[in-house]
């Protein structure tokens, strides 16, 4: 190889490199973006508690309007003289999440605050009043879950809201929001009813 | 609390009863030429509201609705405030373009026994109808529902309009115990929790301090009624049967070209300008009303929300019609545009209930730093199902579209209704007056509850 073919052949070896160097920028791995695993985490936690059997879609991803919220009086819950409806929890920003931090949706999740009504603070205690824990805590309407999703593992909840807020399409649905006065389900949420955030520790009396 | 407004009230106790005409101006204290200069004291009063009652209010120097301020463009106001109240209170002058140390805000308190000089000019081109109220930090509806409030006018050497008789209707509502006394529940309970969070309405209509007045007009007479909404929270859609209204102005005045509309909604804190046709026959009477606005979801609505309710009478003097026909003018006043091209940035602000952007407010942090003179859009999204109407101190501004839709004419406002689940859009120019301005929802009762943020407008560099 004289100097020169060796020359062009170093151009062209580098040219080559360059270009991988950039489709590896563009494509980690190659080929198809890979999806954040952070988002995948949250679809299978998503699809793994039911979030779209009351938030719309069911248990599939591609149905129309999935997450989107309720789309008609079928989709809502007589409870006592009040009536819940599953909102829109995709990101569309007036009527969905979309203007919601990740921490707000986390909040929901693990404290059942309200993201419109709750300050966007990281939130240290579940006494009111204390470590940002509301004085007058405002919480999501029955029957949503919380009590139950609260004590799933923090990364869990986080992959949610990061699936809910990265994951997922923006959809226009304007659901009424549910019914009941503010203070109303304060008092269905006490520590007698539904127990503490975290767990009394193992055994309980009931456990061996 | 109570005693102790009780005690101080019972040396000057006052029993009167609010008219139903607005209350006369004070007497110019200054002989010299475009200067006004007022004495204003705000002092308990007990007055009635209703017929065989009396109320322990607060009042701007003695009367509820407090005098109507008369000013006219190129004035310069200076207004001697003296606090004889038993608490800590500002006067803010809603809506007017002045100095930071003049705006009445939270960072201007007057303690009690204190005075206080706002002084002012009156900048040509802003002649419309204000108002006046206090706006202590988290006290301000307590203060209002006392009676804190009064109206202000603001007139201008071309107005189109002038010689049309003219009156100030000042709207505001109330909740009374039997007893007369002011129906506050406690903050904890269930009736004050709602309150908080729908804002405290009152069955009570008040046009003037007065409940049902009645009015005068003659058969073919045309009447400008300017409206304060100085209520806390109550949206009014004010209609005449078999009238419908020429709606002429806005917060900041007459806008281009009449518009003709079967109601009016005027949202709290915002004013409007309106022409009245007198078309009925000499002697006949109706009664005005203000018809259900639903602006929220929960199920606390008081009884009979959705009712129209009846504000005032209407009465045809026996005087035969008038004959000679009133030419309204198609063209009122030029309003110019905000150059838009010349916008630097664009802030959000993010509605939700008691919160701006996530958060409450907070006087010791800045929330949107601005250079003096800069030109900038607001976009306002509301995301929760009630309104909310949003305030912005110290600058007028001109709404560009709400969600998405351009705004119909150019006015100038300073507070734009934000109805559930939607986006308007302003453009505002901080011209002039450096200092920290707020920003809120003017329910008083989100207000006072953090519903609020700061603009500091600084000199370019300065922070």
């Amino acid at each position: 190889m004289n100097e020169r073919m060796r020359t062009t052949a170093i151009a062209a070896i580098s040219a080559v490199a360059l270009l991988a160097v950039a489709g590896a920028a563009r494509h980690p791995g190659g080929g198809e973006p890979k999806p954040d695993p952070q988002v995948l985490r949250g679809r299978q936690m998503v699809l793994e508690h039911g979030c779209a059997d009351c938030h719309g879609g069911g248990t599939n991803p591609a149905a129309p309007g999935f997450l989107a919220g309720m789309r008609d009086t079928l989709g809502q819950f007589r409870i006592g003289p009040f009536i819940t409806r599953p909102r829109n929890l995709t990101p569309d920003n007036t009527t969905g999440l979309g203007r919601f931090s990740e921490r707000q949706i986390f909040n929901a999740l693990r404290f059942g605050l309200r993201p419109g009504e709750t300050p966007d603070v990281e939130i240290t205690s579940t006494t009111p009043g204390q470590g940002n824990y509301p004085l007058h805590p405002k919480y999501l309407a029955v029957p949503m879950p919380w009590p139950a999703f609260r004590h799933m593992a923090d990364e869990d909840l986080r992959a949610i809201a990061a699936y809910l807020k990265r994951g997922l399409k923006p959809v226009r649905n304007l659901v009424q929001d549910s019914d009941g006065p503010p203070d109303f389900w304060a008092s269905e949420y006490t520590a007698e009813k539904i127990g503490t955030y975290p767990a009394p520790a193992y055994p309980t009396a009931n456990e061996k | 609390m109570t005693r102790r407004l009780a005690l101080i009230a019972l040396p000057a106790l006052v029993v009167a009863t609010a008219g139903a005409a607005a209350q006369p101006a004070p007497r110019d204290l200054t002989p010299a030429p475009r200067t006004v200069e007022v004495s204003l004291t705000a002092a308990p009063a007990r007055l009635s509201l209703v017929p065989g009652t009396t109320t322990d209010l607060l009042a701007y120097n003695g009367t509820v609705p407090g005098p109507v301020l008369e000013f006219r463009e190129g004035d310069h106001v200076v207004v001697h405030f003296r606090n004889d109240l038993p608490v800590m209170t500002t006067v803010h002058w809603h809506g007017f373009h002045l100095p930071f140390p003049s705006d009445g805000s939270p960072f201007h308190p007057v303690a009690p026994g204190e005075t206080y000089d706002y002084e002012f000019d009156i900048p040509p081109g802003t002649a419309g109808t204000y108002w006046y109220h206090p706006h202590p930090d988290h006290e301000t509806g307590w203060q209002v529902a006392h009676g804190l409030y009064g109206a202000i006018v603001v007139r201008a050497p071309d107005d189109p309009i002038a010689s049309l008789p003219e009156r100030v209707l000042v709207l505001s509502d109330n909740r009374l115990n039997p007893d007369g006394s002011l129906d506050l529940p406690d903050p904890g309970s269930h009736a004050g929790v709602v309150d908080r969070e729908n804002g405290r309405e009152g069955p009570l209509l008040l046009v003037n301090g007065q409940e049902m007045p009645e009015l005068e007009i003659r058969s073919g007479e045309v009447q400008r009624w300017r409206i304060v909404n100085a209520s806390a929270a109550r949206m009014y859609r004010l209609t005449i049967p078999g009238h419908p209204l020429l709606w002429v102005g806005t917060d900041g005045g007459l806008f281009e070209r009449p518009v003709e509309v079967p109601d009016i909604t005027v949202a709290p804190s915002s004013r409007v300008e309106v022409l009245v046709r007198g078309t009925d026959a000499p002697g006949s009477r109706l009664v005005v009303f203000d018809l259900p606005y639903d602006r929220y979801i929960p199920q606390t609505r008081r009884k009979g929300w959705n009712c129209p309710r009846r504000l005032l009478t209407l009465r045809y003097t026996e005087e035969p019609p008038r004959r000679q026909a009133v030419e309204i003018p198609a063209t009122l006043r030029h309003v110019e545009p905000i150059d838009t091209s010349r916008v630097t940035a664009t802030r959000l602000a993010v509605l939700t209930q008691g919160m701006i952007n996530g958060r409450m407010m907070d006087m010791k942090r800045v929330d949107v730093d601005a250079p003096i003179g800069a030109t900038e859009i607001w976009q306002v999204e509301n995301l929760v199902g009630m309104d909310h109407p949003f305030h912005l101190h110290g600058f007028r501004f001109q709404v560009l579209d709400r969600n998405g839709v351009p705004e119909p004419f150019l006015a100038w406002r300073d507070v734009v209704n934000v109805p559930s689940h939607e986006t308007v859009r302003f453009v505002v120019r901080y011209d002039d007056f450096p200092g920290k301005w707020m920003f809120h929802c003017h329910i008083l009762d989100h207000e006072d509850h953090g519903m609020m943020g700061v603009l500091q407008v600084s000199q370019t560099g300065e922070k």
